[in-house]
């Protein structure tokens, strides 16, 4: 009855722990998507002719924090500006000139996706030779930051209670399995047992009752998944676009009953020091 | 009563020596207070005295289930106090114990219960069966080896705890109030079991209220009270 209480008890803490690895998976899936469109563009100066441009986007290119950076001549951003104007683009055909300045495209590569690392590519961009003015591709880019800060600082606050209280609560649980058990314990002192010849058993259990409530929290994690990731699917359509939400990968799957195996020996190993110490 | 305390190395065959052993559990209250005796080869013992006199006590140091706070004491050669935690179990390997409410698991059967003094020795399970027959079969309970505890009678219950105490051949049996939960008759055939293991040599110690049994059996009789040792009286004719 009491292994039936610390299976389920595990299950149910390690569930919680990994719907929230579930949950930061999928965001940080998200947040890498949008991270791909983190962009900066650095405007060329009227000196930069258009065969220096390459070489402009190439020293840019070169710089730390850079993913990719593309050349967009005058004549570039403004055809690509009349394709954006659709059915209006006949506006453009009074100019005389073409008043829109080159520039360099830059894809912010994923290290300087704080807001610390986009301040200093947008200054390095900005003493460069060439380079009038660095603007923001997206007015997003400081929340986006922002938020893959937040995220990841909330993962490991939230990870580490969530780790400490499944390791309370499994200790407690096996605590009473072991307090359950405290006569078997002190006959087999009295007998002359070992202290790992009374410790050995209650270690694998641990172990096993660790391992069936990780299977157990994967289960009732892969059956929500089920009943409600289509939901959840449909109801954020307009930020995931076709991205589906995706389960844990292997490595997830075998690190949370890996985790309850842990937990269990650990719990086990701290209720029965008690145990014996009783 | 003896002495000993000046000269560790007398009492010859003893098995058990304490030198002027106190116990406390809290400051200035004593459990016991410089109690000093020894226990020979093949010797069958009462302590008695009043509830609360030490008697339980005397007997957890002598298992080494605790430490004394003053005194000596010297089981089957080794100094107990001096005893590493991972020495302790070799020792009570040495030593059987007995108490009044049995101490049987009763989710295990019979033949289980008695072989733990075995399986904890690492006795192969083959040797194990055949050496928990025997002794079963020595308390009058090899039939009933396939059953729970708890479908037992007390004295059957009292058998196999005496059965497991003794299956490891130990050289010191101690029990405490052994006959305290059975009747006249059934005390009688428990005794007789114990006394028989004191018959084939091994140092037998049986704390008891009983006055009728201890007359009966016409023992050496240990008295303890307020933790004081106040009474050793041996057989006439000086024997075992």
């Amino acid at each position: 009855m009491t292994s039936a209480v610390a299976v389920a008890t595990i299950g149910v803490t390690l569930f919680l722990v990994g719907a929230f690895a579930l949950v930061l998976s999928n965001m940080s899936g998200l947040l890498e998507r949008f991270g791909r469109e983190v962009r900066l563009t650095a405007y060329a100066t009227d000196g930069v002719t258009p065969g220096a441009g390459p070489a402009l986007a190439e020293k840019i290119g070169a710089l730390p924090g850079v993913a990719r950076a593309e050349w967009v001549s005058k004549d570039a951003a403004l055809e690509r500006f009349r394709r954006r104007l659709g059915g209006e683009a006949a506006l453009l055909e009074g100019l005389e000139e073409n008043p829109l300045p080159a520039s360099v495209e830059v894809e912010v590569a994923p290290s300087h996706h704080s807001s610390a690392g986009l301040a200093s590519l947008r200054e390095a961009l900005a003493r460069l030779d060439g380079v009038e003015e660095v603007a923001d591709g997206h007015a997003w880019v400081e929340g986006y930051a922002r938020a893959v800060a937040l995220l990841h600082a909330a993962a490991i606050g939230l990870g580490a209670v969530l780790g400490l209280a499944a390791l309370l609560i499994v200790t407690n649980t096996i605590r009473l399995a072991v307090y359950a058990r405290r006569d078997e314990i002190e006959i087999l002192m009295l007998v002359g047992a070992t202290r790992s010849f009374v410790a050995v058993p209650f270690l694998l259990e641990g172990l096993l009752q660790g391992v069936a409530g990780g299977l157990l929290a994967l289960a009732l994690l892969g059956l929500g998944f089920l009943a409600l990731g289509g939901a959840l699917a449909g109801a954020f359509a307009f930020v995931l676009g076709s991205a589906e939400p995706a389960f844990l990968g292997a490595v997830g799957c075998a690190g949370l009953v890996a985790a309850g195996g842990v937990l269990g020996v650990l719990g086990s190993a701290g209720a029965v020091a008690q145990g014996l110490r009783a | 009563m003896s002495d000993l305390a000046g000269d560790p190395a007398r009492g010859g065959d003893a098995l058990v020596r304490l030198f002027h052993v106190s116990k406390s559990y809290l400051a200035g209250s004593w459990a016991l207070r410089d109690v000093s005796l020894e226990l020979r080869k093949g010797e069958l013992a009462f302590l008695t005295g009043p509830s609360g006199a030490g008697k339980t006590t005397l007997m957890r140091l002598v298992f080494a289930a605790e430490r004394p706070s003053e005194g000596q004491i010297l089981i089957l050669g080794r100094n107990a106090d001096r005893l590493s935690p991972a020495a302790v179990p070799g020792l009570r390997r040495r030593i059987g114990v007995v108490f009044q409410d049995f101490k049987l698991l009763p989710r295990r059967s019979v033949e289980e219960n008695v072989a733990l003094a075995l399986d904890v020795v690492g006795v192969p399970a083959r040797q194990a069966r055949a050496r928990v027959f025997a002794m079963l079969k020595r308390v009058g309970l090899q039939h009933r080896r396939f059953h729970s505890p708890l479908s037992l009678s007390g004295g059957e219950q009292q058998r196999v705890a005496i059965a497991r105490a003794l299956v490891n051949e130990p050289e010191i049996l101690i029990a405490d109030e052994p006959t305290g939960n059975l009747d006249p008759e059934l005390t009688l055939e428990i005794m007789d079991l114990i006394a028989g293991a004191a018959a084939r040599g091994t140092t037998v110690l049986v704390a008891t209220h009983d006055h009728a049994l201890v007359e009966r059996f016409g023992r050496r009789v240990l008295r303890l009270e307020e933790g004081r040792l106040v009474a050793d009286q041996r057989p006439a004719g000086g024997g075992l």
